[in-house]
């Protein structure tokens, strides 16, 4: 009889947590699959770099069952003499100068829009909007011209010119929406001491936008990075390539006969941005929920 | 939440920062500001309205860069609209648009709800999930995919398992489009971080009084999360279709330059990178670019229409 | 006095506004622009176009040309074959295209028509570079109006490339003077007995449709147009569909994913039609032996085939075209450039070059081998230079052939579209 009582009890004592783990379960398991397929790719990569040429689209294994250093060393020989240093040096300087750029150019303009009441203030806000929506074909045609006539065709200008000139409007907004978030308290305290708009920029709400800028440059990095169409157009000198046209030439020159390093140099490419934003990547979080759209 | 529309109106509160008064500080104010507006105004004329005079302008020329731009009036437009590539090229695009977008939207949502719930590991998880959309518009994963889509690969094999053989999608012109599909569907966790953002924002209060009503959780997601969020979403449906409309360089590794096989590639930005580049139809090009700006400027102006209808912004709700 | 004064600052002022002009110049003029002032010193940019093993080849013989002439810079820009020739239009509409560099015979009349290109007999008749000891008169091959604006470095002419392995297994053989017919039956026997197709997409490539329209009496284009009708165009591409429903051609499904690799490297079919000198490659890339094949023919005799020519042009505007004209006369005449180079542009089109550079590997013996027989048998034909547009229009065929074989275009269509697309190339 009073065996019957406890059974019949215990079930009845922790049903709450007993859903809530199995909840929890499968959570885990659901997100588990998805981070599956999503990393796949990115895992494919990793292992069909170690792989010979001819097993990377023949076996089906993720892995390489007999590892090979082969495509990385013949990395190191080059393309048709150009080492793939230069590359990623070329690749590097666009991203830092177009980081540079934004950076500087974007919080100026949008402590402007934030904190200065000036005439036109919102027609200038309006159009810059309007420059988001805009496609960029429409602009692509005329600057080329624009950049040949002035001689700046096989040089890193055409790309990076429109960073150093606020036309990135995405970071404008983003660094808008931030400072204005900002206590005005702050500003007006400073204007009581008698600081102009250059030192309020400079000493308050530039370091009080930190997150907002490093989202930025964040940004900017991986997009100068990644940009394949800009050099796509502006390039001519192999030894000037970035790394995306580096790929491309890889492709070309020896794609077929040498595929393994192919796939190595498309792996070493994106380790850059991959470790950029791992370094970063907290204030990218907080960045975008705080200034994203209130 | 107050979202692009909004910015421009003067925020509340802010008179009492006014400046000095006076004309004096007026015009301080105006010479500041144009100041640190500056480099801005350089890149808007020179940069953005410029070049956009210009492009107009050479869409109703004919312009193959060696000779002056000669005069043809409307001919390029009247080319373009009969021109069976170009009607290719809307037609893929649109194909791309409508399929990508939404699918990629409802991921990143679901996910997002998902990562939404406080559990162990969350940060790890969404640092996971936003990497695609890192690498995504690499040519490195443009290679990638590429080799993954291809006949015996991953997805054939896969595909096989259940019985549907097109042998490998990369070289079908019926399938590949939907290869750059699925790339695009893999890059979710950029409007999925938008998506967290939005759904952080929601006062827990509201579930709670929900739950306190009975109500079970499709209703509290239907008639709390969904409207509380809709600024966010209608944030992501625009950019994420205006950036759909102009894709290039995925579509241009992927096929392995050529936009194909048989076009099926073809998505608008090729074509007119394909006229304006490679047969120097400057003017044809432009012509295409303007009929992209106003059919993009056309979506835009619909979904900012449509905001009235479903979108519900913190003053309205109160 | 005072007068003399005047004209001293003036002309300091002159001076000096000039430099500073030329200075302002040259900080704009990004880093296309040659060095030629004072020090003697004048940098040439060479393009080209090819694989690797054609770019090392080409740095190798840039460092011999920099040897013997010290004065004289190169700078190399190379690429794939498409981008190098977006990227040329688009140079050479700036006023800013290489100083020299690679042309093919389907480019000349589109360059010439926008002045692009130097005459360089003036160059030969100053000295600098000779037009003698071209072999088989391919220097003819660049030549449009009296003018010589291109100096061929290769000669090359349209091939079979077939798997040795897979037709010796099938039983069948390849026979100088076989026609169309017994070219597709030899096909047909090798996908019964191998299960494999015969071949990759033959209906695609203009230049050999060109073969095949010569062998008829006509030719692909004219001086000023196309040299064929939509019906020819139409038949072509509905037998051309018709082996890929049976299997006779390559599946173009499979062919478009292993590219940019062959499908004869990858083993989809066990022909393909290319430039004679491209017939190395397949070693590297495939597992099988590959090798050289006559054109099919329509008579049994006249393949319709003529050489041509990778060459070498110089830009009209150059300011340099004696330092130019030097370099071509190097590359094209220099035995130790022949050596060097090999047949990878094609037969080497010197009587010096093609001396000094005798083949030991079975690949370039094939390759050299094989152009003789063509020459020998009597078979080679005069080529007109392409009409302008020839490239876009070759795009096009190769684009509108492929939407054919995939079943998405009907042949007529077809036809009929690429006739449009070449009215409009003839035109821009």
């Amino acid at each position: 009889m009073s065996s019957q009582v406890t059974t019949v009890a215990t079930p009845v004592v922790r049903p709450a947590t007993e859903r809530r783990r199995i909840g929890s379960l499968a959570w885990h398991v659901g997100a588990l699959l998805v981070l599956a397929v999503v990393l796949y790719p990115v895992i494919w990569v990793l292992g069909a770099s170690f792989k010979p040429s001819k097993d990377i689209i023949a076996s089906l294994d993720l892995l390489p069952t007999k590892p090979v250093w082969a495509n990385f060393s013949g990395l190191a020989d080059g393309i048709s003499g150009i080492s793939i240093t230069s590359f990623f040096t070329n690749s590097l300087m666009y991203a830092g100068l177009a980081v540079v750029g934004v950076v500087i150019s974007s919080s100026l303009t949008a402590y402007a829009f934030a904190k200065i009441r000036f005439a036109g203030r919102n027609l200038l806000f309006t159009l810059m909007i309007g420059t988001l929506l805009l496609p960029y074909h429409v602009l692509l045609i005329p600057q080329y011209v624009l950049f040949r006539n002035l001689g700046y065709i096989d040089t890193l200008v055409p790309l990076v010119a429109g960073k150093f000139l606020a036309t990135e409007a995405f970071f404008v907004f983003l660094m808008v929406q931030f400072m204005r978030g900002l206590p005005r308290e702050l500003d007006e305290a400073a204007k009581l001491d008698g600081c102009g708009h250059l030192r309020t920029y400079w000493s308050i709400v530039l370091p009080l936008s930190r997150p907002a800028i490093i989202t930025s440059a964040i940004f900017t990095f991986i997009n100068a990075w990644n940009d394949f169409m800009g050099p796509l157009i502006y390039l001519n000198t192999p030894s000037k390539y970035t790394v995306s046209l580096g790929l491309m030439m890889f492709r070309d020159q020896e794609g077929i006969s040498n595929y393994g390093s192919m796939i190595a140099m498309s792996l070493v490419a994106l380790v850059p941005v991959v470790a950029f934003f791992m370094a970063f990547q907290r204030y990218l979080i907080d960045g975008m929920a705080t200034s994203g759209l209130k | 939440m107050t979202l692009v529309k909004e910015a421009p109106v003067r925020p509340a509160g802010k008179r009492s920062a006014a400046p000095a008064p006076g004309r004096h500080g007026r015009r301080r104010e105006n010479l500041a500001g144009y100041l640190f507006m500056s480099p801005w105004i350089a890149g808007f004329l020179l940069l953005t309205a410029g070049p956009m005079i210009a492009s107009l302008y050479y869409a109703f020329t004919s312009y193959n860069l060696f000779t002056p731009p000669q005069w043809v009036g409307l001919d390029n437009f009247t080319t373009m609209f009969q021109d069976p590539r170009w009607q290719k090229s809307v037609e893929v695009t649109l194909k791309y648009v409508v399929v990508a977008t939404p699918l990629k939207l409802l991921l990143a949502l679901g996910v997002a709800l998902l990562l939404a719930q406080k559990r162990r590991g969350q940060a790890l998880y969404r640092a996971a999930f936003y990497m695609p959309s890192l690498i995504g518009a690499s040519v490195s994963v443009g290679f990638v995919w590429r080799a993954l889509f291809s006949d015996d690969a991953v997805v054939d094999r896969t595909q096989k398992v259940f019985g549907l053989d097109v042998g490998g999608w990369i070289g079908n012109p019926d399938y590949v489009l939907y290869a750059l599909v699925a790339l695009s569907i893999w890059q979710f966790g950029a409007p999925m971080v938008i998506f967290l953002a939005g759904l952080k924002q929601v006062p827990r209060e509201l579930y709670e009084a929900a739950e306190v009503d009975g109500a079970g959780p499709f209703r509290r997601f239907w008639n709390i999360t969904l409207p509380m969020i809709s600024p966010v979403l209608f944030f992501n449906v625009l950019l994420e279709s205006i950036h759909a409309f102009q894709v290039f360089g995925s579509a241009y590794v992927v096929s392995d330059t050529r936009c194909g096989p048989a076009d099926a590639t073809l998505v608008y930005t090729c074509y007119l990178y394909q006229k304006g580049f490679k047969e120097a139809q400057m003017g044809f090009a432009s012509a295409m670019a303007w009929t992209l700006v106003i059919a993009v400027a056309l979506v835009t102006a619909v979904l900012f229409w449509s905001q009235k209808k479903w979108v519900h912004y913190e003053e309205a709700a109160k | 006095m005072p007068k003399n004064g005047n004209v001293e600052r003036r002309t300091i002022l002159k001076a000096a506004g000039a430099s500073a002009v030329a200075l302002g110049l040259a900080a704009t003029a990004g880093c296309g622009g040659d060095s030629g002032a004072g020090d003697g010193n004048v940098t040439l940019r060479y393009a080209w176009w090819g694989g690797e093993p054609r770019t090392i080849a080409i740095k190798k013989t840039i460092a011999l040309f920099e040897k013997k002439y010290p004065k004289i810079k190169i700078k190399p820009e190379f690429t794939d074959y498409a981008a190098f020739w977006e990227k040329f239009q688009t140079q050479a509409s700036g006023g800013n295209p290489p100083d020299v560099f690679q042309n093919a015979v389907g480019f000349l009349r589109k360059y010439d028509k926008r002045g692009v290109l130097m005459d360089l007999k003036t160059q030969a008749d100053a000295g600098n570079l000779s037009l003698e000891d071209f072999r088989n008169g391919v220097l003819a091959n660049g030549q449009v109006d009296g003018k010589q604006i291109g100096i061929p470095v290769g000669a090359n002419t349209m091939a079979l490339v077939i798997d040795l392995k897979a037709f010796e297994k099938a039983g069948v053989e390849a026979k100088f003077g076989w026609t169309w017919d017994e070219y597709f039956d030899a096909l047909q026997t090798i996908q019964d007995k191998l299960k494999i197709a015969g071949d990759t997409g033959y209906f695609t490539i203009m230049y050999l449709y060109d073969l095949y329209l010569r062998q008829n009496g006509k030719a692909f284009f004219t001086d000023t147009d196309l040299g064929f009708t939509e019906d020819d165009l139409t038949l072509w591409w509905e037998d051309g569909y018709k082996r890929v429903k049976s299997g006779l051609v390559a599946d173009p499904k499979k062919i478009e994913q292993v590219a940019p690799k062959s499908g004869l490297s990858a083993g989809l079919a066990a022909s393909e039609f290319t430039w004679d000198n491209f017939s190395i490659r397949y070693e590297g890339e495939g597992e099988s032996d590959y090798g050289l094949a006559p054109i099919p023919t329509t008579d049994g005799k006249d393949t319709g085939q003529y050489l041509g020519s990778l060459m070498l042009s110089a830009f009209s505007g150059t300011k340099h075209p004696k330092e130019v004209a030097q370099f071509i006369d190097f590359m094209v005449h220099d035995p130790e450039v022949g050596k060097i180079m090999g047949y990878d542009r094609g037969i080497l089109a010197t009587t010096e070059q093609y001396a000094a550079f005798k083949p030991t590997d079975p690949n370039n013996k094939g390759v050299s081998a094989y152009e003789d027989e063509v020459a020998k048998a009597g078979v080679l034909g005069k080529i007109t230079p392409h009409p302008s547009g020839a490239d876009v229009i070759e795009a096009a065929f190769l684009r509108i052939g492929g939407e054919i074989a995939q079943g998405k275009t009907k042949p007529a269509d077809g036809a009929k579209a690429l006739f449009g697309e070449a009215k409009a190339a003839f035109a821009g």
